[in-house]
């Protein structure tokens, strides 16, 4: 049966045809990364929506993903970023040179599951905070659905990080994503067949991103994202081929000059 | 000039032990005589008790309310946060308690008004009226000189002044300089939760205080007084005179408090209300609560805050200084931190994490400390930041090695490095300081099995070590 012309899918937001994107209900926030952009509904993150983030056992991307987006977040009386339960130690100088002013940040140290649920939500609810990052590995999808619920209420990014085990489960989020590591050679691959010459990116420093969930049609491939800051990954590929990219490199760090030297 | 006069209802609830009942109107005050003395002080200052009536002068500030019919109705219709009151007006003050005093009558010509409702006359009364005089009016027709002969110069002066011949002095009300509020609990409290509805009354007349004041609380302490603590203060009294050792007597007795500061000064009740029951949830009561008090340390000038005309200007939801103090007061003050960057070499010490709740003082005087010992308050670099991680380990973790070759996960590969790192010598011989203090590293950037970017060092070896070990820091998150 063909589609009904009566029936009117530009009216609302939440119908959407299965084989494009859904457009947003609330405001975006652009990622940072091109390639991510196209494949979200509206652009961006969204805001006053549960995003969820899962990764492998010991491995870390959070900050690869999310600083560009933080970064981009105006300063301002109303720009905090409240992490919560973090899993290490955030390191001011690093996130400083990536652009989120530490100053912005205010870290919620606790490791009782519902103290972290209560603290995120707080924070949702707060005028001066921008974006919630929280550490939810327990968290049960009813729990988690109370948070999306204040998220929606009170218009904040909301970043979920949990283990990849729980992939399974039902979850709220509106966005589910699953971050790998890129292997030695995928982004290789990727650089030269896409950039040619403009690459340079190093293993490690990129990650293969899995859209699990979003608003439109499933994602079949995976997405490669180049990430982390431009110098580091210099550094790393002048190491790996060689002092061949000297002159990209402004030699004013001690790493630089071993680089440079070896 | 316009009086308004104003006097509590008669509770009978109130002395039955149906106190309990009026719990659901937790907007009252604690202490309804003054808080109706404070609430009228919002609408001018002439404000004063007389002859058991609040009397108060309108006159001066009827067009800061839309005038006098404007203003009527804010004092009538309103809702107020009081008790019941019975009220009513006149030119003088007098007349309006005098009406006030017979009231269910319609308002009357004050000629028409009884002498019992005129305080001065109230003394002669018997004799005034075997003389036919019951009314101000008929008063007022008697010769001067002779009432003032026959009943002293204050009746006639009462006179004068209830017809507006002679000013209306009263001592009028002030605010107390410091807010201290006491409560009797009418039924014994077992819970500290449960004291929260005597500080909800009371935080109520902090409300007022502070809006007349133009102030904002910035310390503020509860107390309550438990059942057995006269008692034990009685007893420590004994025990003195027998030559008893008091400690034991004297740690039971004390009255138990709760203090609360907020950083910036604020009127907000609900947020403080918030405080107190993060505070009170974590109290044990040894006994029954009997009396409950408030007061305020610590206040600074607040101005109010001016409306805005869009709607989209108002901010939805707390402050940031509120969520750190509601947060603090629910973990703990060290679960909520802020970081302050650090001027040294070693990167564990490039920042320090610190919790937002130290009181602005402290924080200086931890922070002049440290800077004699190892460096001072620096600002983060940015150049060289990139080539940190984003995640730093709180402690080291030592890799084991497996063919000279670091492992975590996997053997590891080393991607670049090694940067030196030589520094912290100083704090070596340091009484406080760790021996290994001095940090010695060569820092690698490693790639492990999964691909995961590691920030690893390499310990380098001094007289004392035979053997150099590896610790992974941090990772590129």
């Amino acid at each position: 049966m063909s589609s009904s012309p009566s029936f009117n899918l530009t009216q609302g937001t939440s119908v959407w045809r299965a084989d494009a994107l859904a457009r947003p209900e609330g405001a975006v926030r652009g990622t940072g990364f091109a390639a991510l952009d196209a494949q979200l509904p509206g652009g961006g993150w969204p805001v006053g929506a549960m995003v969820e983030l899962l990764q492998p056992p010991d491995q870390h991307h959070e900050w690869q993903l999310l600083l560009p987006a933080l970064a981009r977040l105006e300063p301002g009386a109303c720009s905090g970023v409240v992490l919560v339960g973090a899993p290490h130690v955030p390191f001011g100088p690093a996130l400083a040179a990536q652009g989120l002013e530490p100053r912005r940040l205010m870290w919620i140290h606790t490791a009782v599951p519902l103290e972290r649920l209560w603290a995120a939500e707080q924070a949702l609810r707060c005028a001066g905070v921008v974006a919630v990052l929280a550490w939810l590995p327990l968290a049960r999808p009813d729990q988690l659905r109370r948070l999306q619920m204040a998220a929606v209420g009170h218009a904040k990014l909301l970043f979920v990080m949990r283990p990849a085990q729980v992939q399974g489960q039902a979850s709220p989020a509106v966005l589910r994503l699953y971050l790998l590591a890129a292997l030695p050679g995928q982004l290789m691959g990727e650089t030269q067949a896409g950039q040619g010459a403009g690459g340079g990116y190093a293993d490690g420093l990129g990650m293969v991103l899995h859209l699990l969930k979003r608003r439109g049609p499933p994602l079949m491939a995976p997405l490669l994202l180049r990430a982390g800051p431009a110098r580091l990954a210099a550094l790393l590929a002048m190491g790996r081929t060689g002092a061949s990219a000297k002159t990209q490199c402004e030699a004013d760090h001690a790493l630089d000059c071993t680089a440079l030297a070896a | 000039m316009h009086w308004i006069a104003l006097r509590l209802q008669p509770e009978p609830l109130l002395c039955a032990g149906a106190k309990v009942s009026l719990a659901p109107d937790a907007a009252r005050l604690a202490d309804p005589v003054t808080a109706l003395g404070w609430w009228a002080l919002q609408f001018t200052p002439k404000v004063a008790w007389v002859d058991g009536a609040l009397v108060l002068e309108v006159s001066a500030s009827e067009r800061l309310f839309g005038g006098r019919r404007g203003l009527i109705q804010r004092l009538f219709k309103e809702k107020m946060p009081l008790a019941p009151v019975n009220r009513s007006q006149g030119a003088t003050s007098l007349i309006a308690i005098a009406r006030l005093h017979s009231r269910g009558q319609r308002a009357r010509h004050p000629d028409e008004l009884p002498l019992a409702a005129l305080a001065a006359a109230r003394a002669h009364l018997a004799t005034l009226q075997t003389m036919g005089c019951t009314r101000w009016g008929q008063l007022r027709a008697l010769p001067r000189a002779g009432v003032a002969r026959r009943f002293g110069a204050a009746l006639v002066d009462a006179l004068d002044q209830a017809y507006g011949l002679r000013p209306d002095v009263y001592p009028w009300l002030q605010l107390p300089e410091v807010f201290e509020a006491r409560l009797d609990l009418a039924a014994r409290v077992e819970s500290a939760p449960a004291l929260m509805f005597g500080a909800r009354r009371l935080l109520g007349q902090l409300q007022v205080w502070l809006q007349l004041r133009q102030q904002g609380v910035l310390g503020l302490a509860l107390g309550w007084e438990l059942e057995g603590a006269r008692r034990a203060v009685m007893q420590t009294e004994s025990a003195h005179a027998a030559g008893d050792a008091p400690g034991a007597a004297l740690a039971s007795g004390l009255p138990d408090q709760l203090v609360i500061r907020s950083a910036q000064a604020t009127r907000d009740m609900g947020h403080l209300q918030r405080l107190l029951a993060e505070h009170l949830a974590r109290v044990t009561l040894s006994a029954p609560a009997q009396m409950l008090w408030l007061r305020a340390l610590e206040t600074a000038p607040l101005g109010g805050a001016s409306a805005s005309l869009l709607p989209d200007d108002v901010p939805l939801g707390d402050s940031l200084q509120q969520l750190t103090e509601r947060l603090s007061a629910r973990l703990s003050p060290q679960a909520v931190m802020r970081v302050q960057p650090w001027s040294d070499h070693r990167p564990e010490r490039m920042q320090v994490w610190q919790a937002c709740m130290t009181g602005a003082k402290n924080a200086t005087y931890s922070i002049a400390n440290k800077v004699h010992s190892t460096g001072a308050i620096g600002i983060f670099e940015h150049k060289s930041g990139v080539f940190y991680p984003t995640w730093l380990l709180a402690e080291p973790l030592r890799l084991a090695v497996q063919q000279q070759v670091p492992q975590y996960q996997g053997a590891l590969t080393l991607l670049a490095g090694p940067q030196r790192l030589e520094t912290g010598w100083w704090t070596q011989g340091g009484r406080l300081e760790r021996a290994n203090a001095a940090a010695l590293r060569d820092y690698y950037v490693a790639r492990s099995q999964q691909a995961q970017l590691l920030w690893i060092y390499r310990e380098r070896l001094n007289a004392r070590q035979s053997q150099s070990h590896w610790y992974l820091h941090g990772l590129f998150a």
